[in-house]
């Protein structure tokens, strides 16, 4: 993924969280930039809904301008801003299964998709895209972020378990059990119905 | 996607297996020349993250090519992490996010050159204050006050003497008003110096209470935490600022 922030070098980053730090607006307004797209879109595919999903990364924002001060450079800030979004997406979800009892993102509408996108792709394509959207939705909470933090926003299993606070070798199970199940979702999909995610597994192998 | 890639003993140490000896690339137990499914399988991890070494990278590829099951998985695994690592984000942020964001930053913190010039601001009315207070209590009259009762007394202790006096000593009458004079001077003095200590402590206790203001001032100028933020300072019961390791069981029953 080639976006704004994957353009932010480390010195960069540094020196504009220095300058946040000191209260220099047009800094916070740039950290904003180049973090906004990737961190939401990250909480989006955790929770699926886009106007929580808009809300959690403000609030993601919001505390970590807050704690600022806390902060430290040994770490990336985007490292520190998923932290800050992932700890947030738990406890929506928590709140939510506290009060509408289990949560279940892979029942969440799909969103349409943009009509560029639509005639980019062939109908087998975008079936097959859907089919491996399904089943990630069905993962669990930590295993949907550590694939998502790792296919996505090209995270390594540290970087992961510093985002997650877990274990590396917890990390690298749950990329592990992540693949399994995936495998098997998709084995079921591919035996149930598709003969085009055949054919596009076939062209992929 | 920029990951290490360790060697081949490194990878066996993490595989929990051992090397087998004299075959470098091999595994103990494994006769590598015709790997089965369950120890291809092992490897399609490392295999997937380009984590495996050449040796054994071919080893795999060569039981990818004569099973069709594991050719099988390892395709629908490649088509998964090309789906996920470059399909488009079907939904996007509200092109407005960043003002409403930074709109919710309320008061921000000051930049070092206002910092600067507020401090100045601040010394300076503290400067003028401790002046007028002074000019107000009287601390530049000093003197003036002893200055007028010494003059009395000189006055009366320099008087013509009586023509009794000048022939004898003083008349008791004379040392009476000189003595009486002193006595006038001394009790004016004390009254003099018990109101200007007592204007001198209000006035220490008005400039410690405006310095303990500055410090606060400045305490909170140097504090980034004062920067407010709507929402920061509410209770939350679920998000503590560095959060504790979660239960991985706990999050699991999510």
């Amino acid at each position: 993924m080639t976006d704004d922030a994957s353009k932010l070098g480390r010195d960069q980053e540094k020196l504009l969280v220095q300058r946040a730090q000191a209260g220099d607006r047009p800094a916070l307004r740039q950290l904003v930039d180049f973090h906004k797209d990737r961190l939401f879109a990250f909480i989006w595919r955790m929770v699926r809904d886009h106007h929580e999903a808009e809300d959690i990364c403000q609030e993601a924002f919001l505390k970590a301008f807050g704690s600022l001060d806390t902060f430290s450079s040994e770490y990336r800030f985007s490292t520190w801003l998923f932290t800050i979004g992932y700890r947030v997406c738990l406890n929506r979800m928590r709140r939510k299964k506290i009060f509408a009892g289990e949560v279940d993102v892979s029942t969440a509408a799909s969103p349409v998709t943009s009509g560029a996108a639509q005639t980019a792709e062939s109908d087998e394509a975008g079936r097959v895209r859907d089919v491996v959207w399904s089943a990630v939705d069905r993962l669990s909470p930590p295993q949907r972020a550590t694939i998502l933090l790792f296919y996505r926003n090209d995270f390594g299993c540290h970087e992961i378990a510093r985002v997650l606070q877990l274990p590396v070798a917890t990390v690298k199970s749950h990329l592990h059990r992540a693949r399994a199940k995936l495998k098997e979702l998709l084995e079921g999909a591919w035996d149930g119905q598709s003969q085009e995610l055949r054919n596009f597994s076939q062209r992929a192998g | 996607m920029g990951r290490a890639v360790p060697g081949t003993s490194q990878f066996f140490a993490t595989c929990g297996v051992e090397r087998a000896e004299g075959r470098p690339g091999g595994l103990a137990g494994i006769d590598v020349t015709a790997m089965r499914c369950e120890e291809a399988q092992q490897l399609f991890d490392a295999y997937l993250d380009g984590e495996l070494s050449p040796s054994l990278t071919a080893e795999l590829d060569a039981h990818r090519l004569q099973c069709a099951e594991c050719r099988r998985a390892l395709a629908i695994l490649e088509v998964t992490g090309h789906v996920l690592g470059s399909d488009h984000e079907p939904v996007m942020l509200e092109a407005d996010f960043t003002d409403r964001l930074l709109a919710c930053v309320e008061r921000p913190r000051l930049g070092r050159w206002q910092q600067v010039r507020r401090l100045a601001f601040l010394g300076g009315s503290l400067a003028a204050a401790a002046v007028i207070g002074m000019a107000f209590l009287g601390v530049f009259d000093r003197g003036k006050q002893s200055k007028v009762a010494g003059e009395k007394v000189e006055r009366v202790l320099q008087a013509p003497a009586s023509p009794a006096v000048q022939q004898d000593s003083p008349s008791a009458e004379d040392l009476k008003a000189a003595e009486q004079a002193i006595d006038e001077w001394i009790e004016k003095m004390r009254t003099s110096l018990e109101v200007k200590r007592q204007s001198g402590e209000s006035l220490q206790k008005a400039l410690d209470l405006t310095i303990l203001q500055v410090l606060d001032i400045l305490e909170e100028l140097n504090d980034p935490s004062s920067l407010h933020l709507p929402g920061a300072d509410e209770a939350a019961p679920f998000l503590p600022i560095k959060p504790p390791p979660v239960d991985d069981e706990d999050v699991d029953d999510l």
